[in-house]
């Protein structure tokens, strides 16, 4: 199968840490750098992150990502965005807090015990799944 | 539909999202954290902190099948002109438009680790990296092209399908779609060379004197056989399977497919062994092997010198779009 | 392509045929000479692409030609004598240099877009609808060769000068692709061709002299030879005549 989606891998905005991706080389007035290419494989579906092209702008950066990600016909639609826009958040403190918040969750509603003592007290079976 | 009733795993330190080891306080903490995420079979960002063992492999391995890729290109490409019909025209030119993409897809990924492309250029044109055996021999006919297409794309890609779970996520995601163009190379390898099989003899016997000297290089590609325990880039899960166990399944998967063709091997001790499960043939040439990928085989100066000229011939060109005022 | 195609309203069609298939099969080649070796790896694709484009339409093209004439397309593709081919003059200069290719493919594509148009009209259904397709793929094509046009155009390094030597080397040949057919009059009559080459020509430098006015570029001067515009092929299409025939020269009759 084509590119997974996967969490997206852009440079940090901030001064970059040593595991950061290489600089854009600037060897004048236009920059070879990265651009990111999302791709919608059918209508419908969502966009994915297929992977990068350097390119040194926008025009270009388009057109190349058609030929990375779309010459095959495989993609109906292509996003493509300049690394550097792209904003990172995967601090776990935001995202993966440590309190309790089973409540947000299907998970922390375990009602399994309650529901056998109420159909033992009014005699009833467990309903049948209906299928669709 | 999903059950709204169905337990959400709850997700212990190593599956937080954002992997520890990245803000542990020193670095031994870190690599301990690092190498059990490893061994839990988690993965790796190219934003995540690396130890420099891991950094440095990650990087080798990426880097060599990226120029693998790029040097592949070159066998084939004298042949582009030279297709008999405009749908193996068109094929050919789409193949090795997709070596060309993977070569992309490939040094993007080492980019990402640090090295510029341009760096990875000289490295390459100098002999300080390296590329497969194979992308070193010549190719003499038509049949050649067939045989490359198919039984060299075949041997790269039983190794390519085992890395697309490599715990270095970027290589692991690009394996996987590197994975799904390949397949059809293979297809259309093996349409060439039945063609010929059924052909005039002179077809026929082409295809088996490309295979009587594809052979060889063929067994020496995934390398010699090195025990498990030594091997550090299976112990990161850069890759999964030893040298070895890639060879026994390229055999096990083509060895009866070149024999329904009526094509005779041509190493007299390849044979199943059923007891052992496994095959038995002549040890490859491990010597020829050394002396081909340190860039003394039959083509690998013509090859790097064809690149080199080729790299000079355009640099105007990468000035230009980059608006570089004079050549430096 | 199997089964018949209803027969040609006219004559001169082949004619027409030949020289639009072998048009886009010579200029297919030349650049898909580029595979592997261009500037940069993004760009190697996106030749490659376009290559395969034109390889593809001559394809097509010599696919109803081979429904005309009972025979098959890679017959009439491999199996002439270079003196046979009936590609334009502007496509005999082999590859050349990065700024020849981009030149080549801004003058060809622009000149092929109008003949394109018009060949649109409709008045044999076959070829009509084949245009339609090709019309669309070749937007892009035109994208490509604008955006590399300016981009040489405005570089003050070596982009520039090579440019305009490419232009200057390909102008007396660029109107080829209008050179007069044999039996045009009767492709006009019949509604196949909107209008005679020559007046092509003069559509195609219309839309084309404002984009090179702009870029301070030369303008492609009178056709030179017309009569001889798809006839004398020199060198550099005899080589890639000897290479693409290579293979089954060495082998006739056999399938591959």
């Amino acid at each position: 199968m084509s590119g997974d989606g996967g969490p997206a891998t852009p440079a940090p905005t901030a001064a970059p840490a040593p595991t950061a991706a290489p600089a854009p080389v600037a060897l004048g007035t236009s920059v070879l750098e990265a651009w990111e290419v999302f791709r919608q494989e059918k209508d419908g579906d969502p966009m994915r992150h297929g992977g990068s092209v350097m390119a040194p702008d926008a025009e270009l950066a388009v057109h190349y990502a058609r030929e990375l990600y779309g010459r095959r016909q495989e993609s109906v639609r292509l996003w493509v965005v300049r690394r550097g826009d792209v904003l990172d958040l995967d601090d776990p403190d935001l995202l993966q807090p440590p309190l309790d918040r089973s409540f947000k969750k299907p998970g922390g509603y375990v009602m399994r015990d309650k529901l056998a003592a109420a159909r033992a007290q009014s005699g009833q079976a467990k309903p049948k799944a209906r299928s669709k | 539909m999903t059950d709204p009733l169905a337990l959400e795993p709850i997700l212990g330190p190593l599956e937080r999202g954002r992997p520890a080891f990245n803000d542990a306080p020193t670095h031994d903490e870190r690599f301990v954290l690092f190498e059990e995420h490893i061994a839990a079979g988690l993965k790796i960002e190219a934003t995540d902190w690396m130890p420099d063992e891991y950094r440095k492999s990650v990087l080798r391995f990426v880097e060599m099948h990226a120029n693998s890729e790029l040097m592949g290109v070159l066998p084939e490409r004298e042949w582009l002109m030279r297709a008999p019909t405009l749908r193996r025209k068109l094929a050919l030119t789409a193949k090795v438009q997709d070596e060309v993409g993977h070569a992309q897809l490939l040094y993007r990924v080492a980019e990402d680790l640090g090295k510029s492309r341009e760096a990875m250029f000289d490295d390459l044109l100098a002999g300080v990296t390296k590329f497969h055996n194979v992308f070193h021999y010549p190719t003499v006919g038509w049949a050649d092209v067939g045989m490359i297409a198919w039984l060299v794309d075949a041997a790269a890609i039983v190794a390519q399908q085992a890395l697309r779970d490599s715990s270095y996520a970027p290589y692991a995601r690009t394996m996987r779609k590197i994975c799904w163009e390949e397949s059809v190379h293979i297809m259309h390898g093996r349409d060439v060379v039945v063609t010929m099989v059924i052909g005039s003899p002179a077809q026929r016997a082409a295809i088996q004197d490309a295979l009587d000297r594809w052979w060889g290089p063929l067994m020496q590609m995934h390398g010699p056989r090195s025990p498990r325990e030594k091997d550090r880039d299976l112990h990161w899960r850069i890759k999964a399977k030893t040298s070895e166990e890639l060879r026994q399944e390229f055999l096990t998967i083509y060895v009866p497919r070149i024999r329904e063709l009526g094509l005779v091997i041509p190493d007299p001790e390849l044979a199943y062994d059923e007891a052992a499960g496994e095959w038995r043939y002549a040890e490859p040439d491990w010597d020829e092997l050394r002396t081909v990928v340190t860039n003394h085989g039959p083509m690998s100066q013509a090859r790097l010198e064809f690149r080199r000229l080729a790299r000079e011939e355009t640099r105007w060109v990468r000035e230009s779009i980059l608006g570089v005022a004079a050549a430096a | 392509m199997t089964g018949t195609v209803a027969a040609p309203p006219t004559t001169g069609l082949a004619d027409l045929l030949l020289s639009m298939a072998d048009d886009e099969f010579v200029i297919g080649f030349s650049d898909s000479e580029w595979t592997g070796i261009a500037p940069l790896l993004e760009e190697d694709v996106a030749m490659s692409s376009i290559a395969q484009d034109e390889l593809g339409h001559a394809a097509a093209l010599y696919g109803l030609l081979a429904r005309l004439a009972g025979t098959d397309p890679d017959a009439i593709a491999y199996d002439r004598e270079p003196d046979a081919y009936r590609h334009c003059r502007l496509l005999d200069h082999g590859r050349g240099d990065w700024a020849m290719t981009i030149a080549r493919r801004f003058l060809y594509d622009s000149a092929d877009s109008v003949r394109l148009d018009a060949l649109a009209g409709g008045g044999w259904a076959p070829l009509a609808e084949l245009v339609g397709k090709i019309r669309r793929e070749e937007r892009y094509h035109r994208m490509h060769a604008t955006a590399w046009l300016d981009r040489l155009a405005r570089d003050d390094g070596e982009g520039r000068p090579r440019l305009i030597a490419a232009l200057e080397t390909l102008g007396p040949d660029a109107a080829t692709v209008f050179a007069p057919l044999p039996d045009e009059p009767a492709l006009v009559e019949a509604g196949i061709l909107e209008a005679p080459m020559l007046d092509l020509e003069v559509r195609w430098r219309t839309a084309i002299e404002p984009v090179l006015i702009e870029h301070r570029l030369p303008l492609p001067p009178p056709m030179r030879q017309p009569d001889r515009a798809r006839l004398d092929h020199g060198q550099p299409f005899r080589w890639l005549w000897g290479e693409f025939t290579s293979v089954r020269r060495a082998d006739p009759g056999a399938t591959w």
